[in-house]
């Protein structure tokens, strides 16, 4: 190599090889190796990083129309809607391995006993629906957040699922974020979630996965993003949020680190980023340094991002790896919702879903019970002033980054 | 997101269970993967046979040794599903089962999984119907000492359950002792340190003894987040009103390592947060001497110190400016 060249790569940022992210991704979509065996129960968050992936690189267009749809269709194959006889397990499945090719009546009654939505699986499931411009028409939105409220506990945490789950932040952010997708609350108790949330708000002003355990970068996007979700953001008073702004733009190293004293990785470009976006801080940090530590994780032969320079590249890392350039306003790539994770311009989608929605409804969700005679009256008499509602009753961050 | 395949351990003297003739009664359950299944995994011939078994047996509701063995090689195969493990619970109560032996085999599936969230949550339910803890303590030291990663989150997690839930505070303080030791930066044990304090109660003697821990190890590594982090903690569980001047002999520690020439960027950073808020705490008269020094430390690390954090340390100093010139205006019109 020359000198010439070489010194043409000091002065030149190295590239963000987009084309090469968007292969990488779509091959996720196909068939994955054997190896990838023990993330079979979370198929569906593969498909979320592919596709979001895809959009926020502005290339969906590379997923043909008859793949689209076998996505939208699987993804609907793991839909749980319980009968009125059974828990309130309704949600999506992450994977088919509770799920027997078979016509024998008798042993898929005795297998629903084990079909359960997982919260995580049920949030990456509609939000790839969103994002390939599904109208979410396929699914019962009660049906869900009944599933949601059902493994809501005690103390305002969540579970992932009816039976056999852990509870904790990642939960609570799920919830969040399907109950805010779908526009419906239900039973979810917002007020005990928020108390769980601030439970965990440790001494140095980051969160904990729950109650006392150690602040983490992952477990403070998930608290703030699920504050933000739920209206409740507010409710923080401006000094504690400046003393979880130091502690998230003390995460920067070049890139950013999950927790003080721990290495950096790619991941936390996304879950620092995003919550200092939640808090309006994230021009604070320096992005050129971010950027810089976010490439050096780059594939330059097959694509994607790693955790760290050198390691593997894989689609959890390659999409927030992505999501943190575009916060940087990186050319090429599409604007993220940080609390929602995906595309803003997959958020306009669900925002003009939301008011369908309110003026099929009438004034919401308090009519969903309501007859269809009785909408339609509703419909007719109220259409102008439900349109207005939707757009300014709304605590959705989706208008606010309008 | 890694990956991991316990194929190996399953050895090469496997035996599939479609020649093992106490299956020969059950008909394997292939999975049902929809028409054009998307993100396919090309399962290995072995994983393909022991899920379709799984689904068989739960697909009769079989709850038996054999079943328990069946979840057993599943697990090996994939620790992360979760619907298995809750099976395997069952199971476990249906048998009446010798839920210590469950906690031998899962204290080995924990040391090569010690970072999967079903092990972990497997085992708070077993100890939870065992109504014993007697084994965590050794059990989450193995993963965090011995084995290696000091600040591994789920070890953390399980043993503050375990501490929480059956009430084993007392020896705590020493364990952490032991580990802030061999590592200063351990962040993981200090918050546990703040835990097992906080349980006992931040009581003013406690708050003294610990200002003065962790002033102890500042002095030694001065450049540790984990440590500062701390102290502050601490300073501000004195209830309302207690603000970082109400400890004077942290202070003046901390103002000496200052004029001894140290300037990391957490203790730039405390100065910083001391001057504000004995600023904003004066007359508007009398904070301008105060507000310059915040200036002057923001300045020192926006060029010097924490280039790095430069922007944010030009709004921190910005920020104090609105807050005076708030205050200056509400008194003005308090005068008025």
């Amino acid at each position: 190599m020359s000198h010439h060249i070489d010194m043409e790569d000091h002065a030149e940022p190295e590239p963000v090889l987009l084309s090469k992210h968007a292969k990488n991704l779509l091959r996720f979509l196909n068939l994955l190796p054997a190896r990838m065996a023990s993330h079979d129960n979370t198929r569906s968050t593969i498909v979320f990083f592919a596709v979001c992936g895809l959009d926020v690189l502005n290339s969906l267009h590379l997923v043909p129309p008859q793949q689209r749809q076998d996505i939208i269709d699987w993804i609907y194959g793991g839909l749980v809607v319980p009968r009125d006889n059974e828990k309130n397990c309704g949600g999506f499945m992450g994977c088919r391995a509770m799920v027997p090719k078979t016509e024998d009546a008798a042993l898929l009654e005795c297998m629903r006993k084990y079909q359960w939505g997982h919260l995580a699986m049920t949030y990456t499931s509609i939000a790839v629906l969103v994002t390939l411009g599904d109208d979410l028409s396929r699914l019962d939105r009660r049906s869900i957040v009944d599933g949601v409220a059902a493994v809501q506990k005690a103390e305002g945490s969540f579970g992932a699922c009816i039976d056999g789950s852990e509870d904790d932040m990642r939960f609570v952010y799920c919830a969040a974020a399907i109950c805010h997708m779908l526009d419906y609350w239900g039973d979810v108790d917002k007020e005990a979630m928020y108390q769980f949330i601030m439970r965990s708000l440790r001494y140095d002003y980051g969160f904990s996965q729950e109650l006392e355990g150690e602040a983490h970068g992952g477990t403070t996007f998930c608290a703030l993003a699920a504050l933000h979700l739920s209206g409740q953001l507010k409710r923080l008073d401006a000094d504690t949020v400046e003393r979880m702004k130091r502690w998230l733009i003390f995460r920067q190293m070049d890139g950013f680190q999950g927790r003080p004293n721990k290495p950096v990785d790619t991941c936390y470009s996304f879950w620092i980023g995003a919550s200092l976006c939640i808090l309006d801080g994230f021009e604070l940090t320096d992005y050129a340094k971010n950027r810089e530590y976010i490439l050096s994780t780059q594939d330059k032969l097959i694509g994607g991002f790693a955790k760290w320079p050198q390691a593997t590249p894989d689609p959890f890392h390659t999409y927030l790896g992505l999501c943190g350039l575009a916060f940087t306003g990186e050319p090429g790539l599409s604007a993220v919702n940080p609390s929602l994770n995906m595309s803003m311009a997959a958020c306009v989608h669900l925002k003009h879903l939301h008011e369908q929605w309110h003026s099929r409804n009438g004034r919401g969700d308090d009519d969903t019970g309501l007859s269809s005679a009785a909408q339609q009256h509703l419909k007719l008499a109220k259409e102008p002033e439900a349109m207005t509602t939707a757009t300014t009753t709304s605590t959705s961050p989706l208008i606010q980054a309008q | 997101m890694g990956d991991s395949s316990d194929e190996e351990y399953l050895g090469t003297d496997w035996l599939p269970y479609s020649a093992r003739s106490e299956w020969a009664d059950v008909e394997p359950l292939a999975q049902d993967d929809g028409t054009n299944p998307v993100v396919s995994i090309a399962y290995s011939q072995m994983f393909r046979e022991v899920f379709d078994y799984m689904r068989a047996v739960i697909a009769r509701g079989e709850k038996s040794q054999r079943a328990l063995d069946l979840t057993t090689d599943a697990l090996r195969l994939n620790p992360a599903n979760y619907t298995v493990w809750q099976y395997r619970r069952d199971i476990l109560r249906e048998l009446k089962a010798d839920l210590n032996a469950e906690l031998d085999y899962l204290s080995e599936v924990i040391g090569q999984n010690a970072k999967n969230y079903q092990v972990w949550h497997h085992r708070r339910v077993i100890v939870e119907m065992l109504n014993d803890p007697s084994n965590e303590l050794e059990l989450t030291e193995n993963a965090l000492v011995n084995d290696g990663d000091a600040k591994n989150y789920h070890a953390w997690q399980h043993r503050q359950w375990a501490i929480r839930t059956f009430n084993l505070y007392d020896d705590e303080l020493n364990f952490v002792d032991r580990l802030i030791s061999e590592d200063q930066r351990n962040n993981s044990a200090w918050n546990q340190r703040f835990f097992v304090i906080k349980h006992f109660g931040f009581s003013p003697d406690l708050i003294q003894r610990e200002l003065t821990y962790t002033m102890n190890r500042i002095r030694i590594i001065k450049n540790n987040e984990s440590a500062w982090n701390y102290l502050v903690g601490v300073m501000r569980q004195g209830g309302k009103g207690q603000g970082l001047s109400s400890y004077p002999e942290v202070v003046a520690f901390v103002e000496e390592i200052y004029q001894a020439g140290n300037r990391s960027p957490y203790l730039l950073a405390f100065l910083v947060d001391l001057y504000q808020e004995q600023a904003l705490n004066q007359k508007v008269s009398q904070s301008d001497q105060l507000a310059r020094k915040v200036y002057g430390l923001c300045e020192e690390l926006s060029t010097k110190h924490d280039v790095i954090r430069r922007k944010y340390w030009q709004y921190v100093a910005t920020h104090l400016k609105n807050q005076l010139s708030k205050a200056a205006e509400q008194q003005q019109e308090q005068q008025h």
